[in-house]
């Protein structure tokens, strides 16, 4: 990645422990007997003019996402393998590119164009594909053979700790040969568990589990290019046409798409993940496009193809079933349109910003009264609001609340009794009218209670002033509850009536 | 050639803003219906003021009571700066104007442009019957009212755009309303009687305009001709002569 001359050896330093080390060097440093994890001191005292910048781990870690993103071309389970490698489980992905040796080829090409360098080994566990990359002949393929790959490689190469590598060592043992054959008790009791546990992973005799860094989603089409595509039709068009084979998928399955991701994959290896969220299970090619058309429009510029993609992948992270449904019956085709139109809105705007209101079982007036996102499922509770406001004989609401209570300076006549005048916003209001108080207590159950004005009780007045304008004002606090010296209850404006 | 074109572009040419097909939304004041040429154009755009932002609820009341008739869904697209500004629409106090909260669907936008934007593909919905749209600043140019009013007229749906002060641009929407609060005639002082408005109709394609004070009837569930308005009587009609096209 860096243009070195040749003659200036490169290194990496950052912290370890306290010291300084070098942790990463080039090929002319090597030559001249500097290793990782050498202290940089004495790299410096070796050669003065040794090139040195400083680690940048974040810089790394995303360096390694990215490159992880970009092996998704390969297949969906990939494993960021920190500090610098990656695992693929290319099974069932090699016919693709004719077979493993293929692949390969085609990985190390790109890889090393990108000017990254590299080492590939396939196996069928991870641990000898992990211990052939790290330790062994580079772009090496051990499939059915792990022992005779493994049997030669030190035993650092089984990931173990270096302190149980070291007493190893102190005992002779030093390559995963040495330790095969042995009885396998005395080398638990000696080294515990794990030893034999890397061991038996390594050679395929125990499981081992590979939690990939995305959900593999349930179905995916995919598409390569011959020649990048770069214009916004060109990528519309390829994605009606994935998700045509996508709900030729999701039909035989009797299933719908909650949230489908669109992987474009750009030829520099830079890779654009777009997501769409639907209402309910969607199964048309046509409403799909739909929804990546207002996706791609609200990111507009950002789609950025740069020299083009060269590869489109459609995937439907989340699968709901989908019952088949009988059309043309009134109120149902109504609430399919009104979903359909959120989904474009939430494609568009963003689905925290399309809501619809629910009810929730509070006496608190701002939480009693709450919004969800119009995709989310969700009960929305007016029924059981209505027949507890039958019950309850609520006073009537406003018709707009503020998002937070708004202080006011009120004068009232009595000390429990609504305001005489008030001052909201600048303005002077004479009250003509008031109906109350409604009591409502605050959550003295918990800290807060969800409450601006903390846990106070609070009385709601709802008042008209000279020119017909239409409040609902209440008062934090009851005089019955106050205590000598403390601040009087305080007044507040809550909501707006027509 | 030239005015033989014209006649043809005339002839596909409908009046902006006024689309004949989708109906109206009559008020139920023969007053106010007969100055609208039979209600509220659907498929058209109406545009409300608040005569300041203390009015907004009451606007928004009349808004509501315009849109809520009927059984289909309402579209509530708000700028953010609204919301903050003058608070949202509650779910318990919708009822009173016979808007049941499940019906409503709220959007809110950062930019004028989503808003319209938003609108328009909330018209173009079939299952929606009305769209409010509250617009905070800014003006709307006569393209937008164009693509809103044709946009509307597809499923004969109502755009109110709802904002908080008059504005003096030349909008080209089939009326303009100026709504406030009017003092409340109770049956006891003190008490609380039915909300009142008072609405002018500033600006009318099809007709006069005029001026009323209205009275939402929770039992008719419509506005009325409030008739013992204390203490303005209502202003007589602007042009009380003049026949309704």
């Amino acid at each position: 990645m860096r243009d070195a001359a040749p003659a200036l050896p490169f290194a990496v330093a950052g912290k370890r422990g306290n010291a300084e080390t070098l942790v990463a060097i080039d090929d002319a440093a090597e030559r001249r007997g500097l290793h990782i994890g050498m202290a940089l001191a004495q790299a410096r005292a070796m050669y003065p003019a040794l090139d040195v910048v400083q680690e940048d781990a974040d810089a790394d870690a995303q360096l390694l996402e990215g490159i992880a993103d970009w092996c998704l071309r390969y297949t969906p389970l990939v494993v960021c393998d920190a500090p610098d490698g990656l695992l693929l489980d290319i099974t069932g992905c090699t016919h693709l590119y004719n077979g493993e040796h293929e692949l390969v080829a085609d990985l190390a090409g790109r890889i090393e164009r990108a000017g990254f360098a590299y080492r590939i080994a396939i196996a069928s566990t991870i641990g000898a594909a992990w211990a052939a990359a790290h330790c062994g002949e580079p772009a090496s393929y051990a499939c059915g053979e792990e022992r005779s790959l493994l049997a030669p490689l030190p035993l650092s190469a089984l990931r173990l700790a270096p302190a149980t590598v070291a007493a190893l060592a102190r005992l002779g043992l030093k390559r995963i040969g040495d330790i095969i054959d042995l009885p396998r008790s005395p080398l638990t009791a000696r080294f515990g568990a794990g030893l034999l546990r890397q061991l038996d992973r390594a050679l395929g005799h125990e499981h081992e589990p590979l939690s990939p860094r995305l959900p593999v989603a349930p179905y995916v089409a995919e598409q390569r290019f011959a020649e990048p595509i770069a214009r916004e039709e060109d990528v519309l068009g390829t994605v009606e046409r994935l998700a045509v084979r996508l709900v030729f998928a999701l039909e035989r399955r009797g299933d719908g798409a909650r949230r489908i991701e669109l992987t474009l994959f750009r030829t520099d290896g830079e890779v654009r993940r777009i997501a769409a969220g639907t209402s309910r299970p969607l199964r048309d090619a046509h409403d799909i496009r739909a929804l990546f058309v207002e996706r791609l429009t609200a990111l507009a510029d950002a789609l950025d193809p740069g020299f083009g993609f060269d590869m489109a992948r459609l995937s439907v992270v989340l699968a709901e079933p989908c019952p088949p449904e009988q059309i043309g019956i009134g109120g149902a085709e109504d609430g399919v349109e009104i979903d359909r139109l959120a989904d474009r809105l939430s494609a568009r705007l963003g689905a925290q910003r399309v809501r619809h209101l629910i009810a929730q079982d509070s006496h608190i007036p701002e939480i009693a009264a709450a919004t969800v996102p119009a995709q989310m499922a969700a009960d929305d509770g007016w029924a059981a609001f209505r027949r507890h406001r039958t019950a309850a004989e609520l006073a009537p609401r406003p018709l707009r609340l503020l998002m937070r209570p708004e202080p006011i300076e009120a004068v009232a006549e009595v000390p429990d009794g609504p305001p005489l005048r008030f001052r909201w916003r600048r303005a002077l209001h004479e009250v003509i009218a008031a109906d109350g108080p409604e009591r409502i207590e605050g959550a003295w159950w918990s800290e807060h209670g969800g409450h601006p004005s903390g846990n106070l009780a609070r009385d709601y007045f709802r008042v008209e002033d000279k020119s017909g304008l239409r409040f609902w004002l209440f008062r934090a606090g009851l005089y019955r509850d106050l205590v000598p010296g403390a601040v009087a209850p305080s007044w507040f404006v809550h909501g707006t009536y027509a | 050639m030239l005015a033989e074109l014209r006649q043809r572009l005339q002839a596909m040419e409908k009046p902006a803003g006024i689309e004949d097909g989708p109906g109206a939304v009559p008020l139920g004041i023969a007053a106010v219906d007969n100055v609208l040429g039979g209600g509220l154009a659907r498929g058209a755009l109406h545009e409300i003021a608040a005569p300041g932002e203390a009015h907004l609820a009451a606007a928004t009341g009349f808004v509501l009571g315009l849109a809520a008739g009927g059984r289909s869904r309402i579209v509530w697209i708000a700028e953010d700066m609204a919301r903050t500004e003058s608070g949202a629409p509650y779910g318990p106090g919708l009822d009173q104007f016979n808007l049941a909260p499940e019906r409503l669907l709220t959007v809110a936008v950062a930019r004028a442009r989503d808003l319209l934007w938003a609108m328009e593909e909330a018209l173009r919905c079939r299952a929606v019957g009305a769209v409010i749209g509250e617009l905070r600043h800014g003006e709307i140019d006569a393209v937008a009212v164009r693509r809103l009013s044709l946009a509307a007229a597809e499923h004969g749906a109502l755009a109110l755009l709802l904002r908080a002060k008059p504005v003096n641009d030349a909008s080209t929407a089939a009326t303009r309303w100026i709504v406030g609060a009017a003092p409340s005639s109770p049956a006891r002082a003190f008490e609380f009687g039915a909300p009142r408005f008072a609405a002018h109709l500033t600006r009318n394609r099809r007709g006069p305009t005029g001026s009323w004070i209205l009275e939402w009837s929770d039992t008719d569930e419509r506005f009325v001709l409030a008739t013992h308005s204390v203490p303005v009587a209502a202003p007589p009609l602007h042009r009380p002569h003049r026949k309704v096209a």
